[in-house]
């Protein structure tokens, strides 16, 4: 088994009138690349800062490596940031911002000399040591702040959204290099982010987090393939959601028709949301589908269409390769592995 | 808005009227013969440089320098922790002693002066009440306390406006590094004031260096300051041959000083923001 680096205990975080997270529990282990994944304010920052040392929290313990960690300071803690918008220190160029931890931990001066140039090279800045920050790219200031962090050799590295402010492009490559660094380093990253994209690729576990509170918990493949409920389904990827009933194990019944799937366990007739994922989708010929509807919109997105039939009043969304005319009676099929049941909210 | 152009050209022409020409005249006098009160043709002439051998302008010349240096430092040194301690607090409590520090600006600079000496007079108000005098009129200390009182305020804001605007998530990137709050201050807030500092420097040490009323109220005559000298050079045109182009001398080189602050300023502090 893993060893549990981070542990958060019935954590309670509250900003005057505004409880951002309660009864929060959540452990992290070693050399796990962990995404805290939600909608903005989510609670996802406020739960990086408490494990950064910069907020303490309100009630409950937060455990690092077996210790409880609640009153040290940020300078006490074996953890490092990369802060949202890189809090690089102006007045220092490039080099000595990366030797600042360092310097600070008084490291002899030829050795600070030859970390800094081996992770500038790390991050591919060896160029770029005498520079001043503020003529530095977007993401010339990311590498920067991640060679700041991780030049420390910390035991977690914790990234607040740094991939925010870089373009697309950008953002795909440095989630590479991000994924990368963290398997040759074996540090345990902590990412937060709002992009469910970027949480799919880089990370081996997500949390989604909403109103602070953790909705599931799982591999990338997990949460994609079996989100536990509408939120999780909505906030990863675009699905189709609808409300259904269980008619039997194996047997759902949605949008007028009767369905095979693969789920069971339900009570009979347990109201269920039903997903589909818009790439699951196939065109058949109508005669031979279960679903007849008519093309209501066609967008082109690059890799694929994004096409929104109309079945019987319905709208389903689905992406596809192949073109369709807007009005065309349509024909489709879905396979029973792709249809995912989910039990209803309790609340809400 | 070219329109609009026009409404700055009252002021424009009164700073040229007023601050422009007043100093060209100032430069013509230092360099020159010309007697300000009869206009007349003129020569030029380079013999006023010999003021800067008499001993009582080099006296007055190193009072200046010296008490404003002094002034500066001490400001620096009460300042700084004001002006930072400022930023810690709730908005609130902000505003309320920023004004009791601006408060005093506005009361008349004379006022103020003539309260200070009243307070260093054998009998002051402080002999009434607690039986205690502080009879300092006339000495260094007197005109010390009496400009940092003054001038004070002008090391404070520009320091408090910068720190104040200090992003605070370059100090938690600095504890996030190992950085304890010593460290912190040292290697991060302190030369990222420094611009606020400059301003601070600059706006104590020039009106020190410049002052003459204070010295003259507090220090009688027994402090003798640059600014008293230029004074009295001005004053007793007519009764000594070129003494207002001496007068003149002395001002352009103060004014050197300030001209030479104004580009330290604009180097340090690219977009202004700790000049008030």
């Amino acid at each position: 088994m893993k060893k549990r680096l981070i542990v958060l205990n019935h954590v309670k975080k509250s900003f005057g009138d505004l409880t951002v997270l309660d009864d929060f529990n959540l452990y992290i282990n070693e050399n796990e690349f962990i995404t805290l994944l939600g909608p903005s304010g989510c609670g996802k920052t406020t739960c990086l800062r408490l494990i950064g040392g910069f907020e303490s929290p309100d009630e409950g313990t937060i455990e690092f490596d077996g210790k409880v960690i609640n009153d040290l300071e940020p300078n006490e803690r074996e953890i490092n940031t990369c802060f949202q918008k890189y809090a690089l220190f102006p007045h220092l160029n490039v080099y000595n911002n990366v030797a600042f931890g360092l310097k600070i931990k008084k490291v002899p001066k030829a050795e600070i000399e030859e970390r800094v140039m081996q992770t500038l090279k790390l991050v591919k800045l060896e160029d770029y040591a005498s520079r001043s920050i503020s003529t530095l790219s977007g993401g010339q200031q990311q590498r920067v702040a991640i060679a700041r962090a991780i030049i420390n050799r910390p035991k977690v590295l914790l990234l607040d959204e740094p991939l925010g402010a870089l373009d697309l492009k950008l953002r795909q490559e440095m989630q590479y290099e991000l994924k990368e660094m963290q398997r040759q380093l074996g540090i345990t990253f902590v990412y937060v982010t709002h992009d469910q994209e970027e949480a799919l690729t880089m990370s081996d576990v997500i949390v989604i987090m909403n109103e602070g509170k953790i909705l599931q918990i799982g591999s990338p493949e997990d949460i994609y393939n079996e989100p536990k409920n509408r939120f999780v389904a909505n906030f990863i990827g675009e699905s189709n959601i609808f409300e259904g009933k269980m008619i039997d194990d194996y047997w759902v019944h949605f949008c007028g028709r009767d369905f095979k799937c693969v789920d069971k366990g339900f009570e009979e007739f347990e109201e269920v949301d039903v997903v589909i994922r818009p790439e699951d989708f196939d065109f058949v010929p109508p005669s031979k589908a279960k679903i007849v509807g008519r093309v209501d919109s066609l967008i082109f997105r690059g890799v694929h269409y994004e096409i929104n039939v109309i079945v019987d009043g319905h709208e389903y969304t689905i992406h596809t390769t192949k073109y369709r005319e807007i009005g065309d009676k349509v024909g489709l099929a879905v396979e029973p592995a792709n249809i995912h049941i989910m039990k209803k909210e309790a609340s809400k | 808005m070219k329109t609009l152009r026009r409404y700055s050209f009252p002021y424009l022409i009164w700073m040229i009227l007023f601050v422009l020409v007043p100093t060209l005249f100032l430069v013509v006098l230092a360099f020159s013969d010309l007697s300000l009160y009869r206009l007349s043709a003129f020569s030029i002439r380079f013999d006023n440089f010999a003021i800067f051998q008499e001993s009582y302008i080099i006296t007055a010349l190193s009072n200046s320098l010296i008490y404003a240096f002094v002034v500066t430092i001490l400001s620096f040194l009460i300042g700084y922790p004001v002006a930072f301690y400022l930023t810690t607090l709730s908005e609130k409590t902000k505003k309320i002693l920023i004004a009791l520090l601006i408060l005093p600006l506005w009361t008349n600079m004379l006022v103020r002066i003539t309260a200070w000496e009243r307070i260093f007079s054998p009998n002051s108000i402080f002999t009434d009440i607690f039986n205690v005098s502080i009879p300092i009129l006339g000495t260094q200390a007197a005109v010390v306390i009496g400009l940092l009182a003054l001038y004070l305020p002008f090391m404070v804001f520009p320091i408090f406006s910068v720190l104040d605007k200090l992003d605070p998530k370059m100090i938690e990137a600095s504890k996030d590094l190992g950085a304890n709050d010593t460290q912190t201050f040292i290697k991060v807030i302190f030369p990222l004031s420094l611009g606020g500092v400059v301003s601070g420097f600059i706006m104590t040490f020039l009106p020190s260096l410049t002052a003459f009323a204070l010295p003259e109220t507090l220090g009688w005559r027994r402090v003798p300051m640059i600014g008293m000298e230029i004074q009295k050079k001005f004053i007793i045109e007519g009764f000594q041959a070129f003494s207002i182009n001496q007068g003149a001398l002395i001002s352009i080189l103060i004014m050197l000083f300030s001209i030479a602050s104004f580009i330290l300023i604009t180097r340090v502090d690219k977009e202004g923001e700790t000049l008030i």
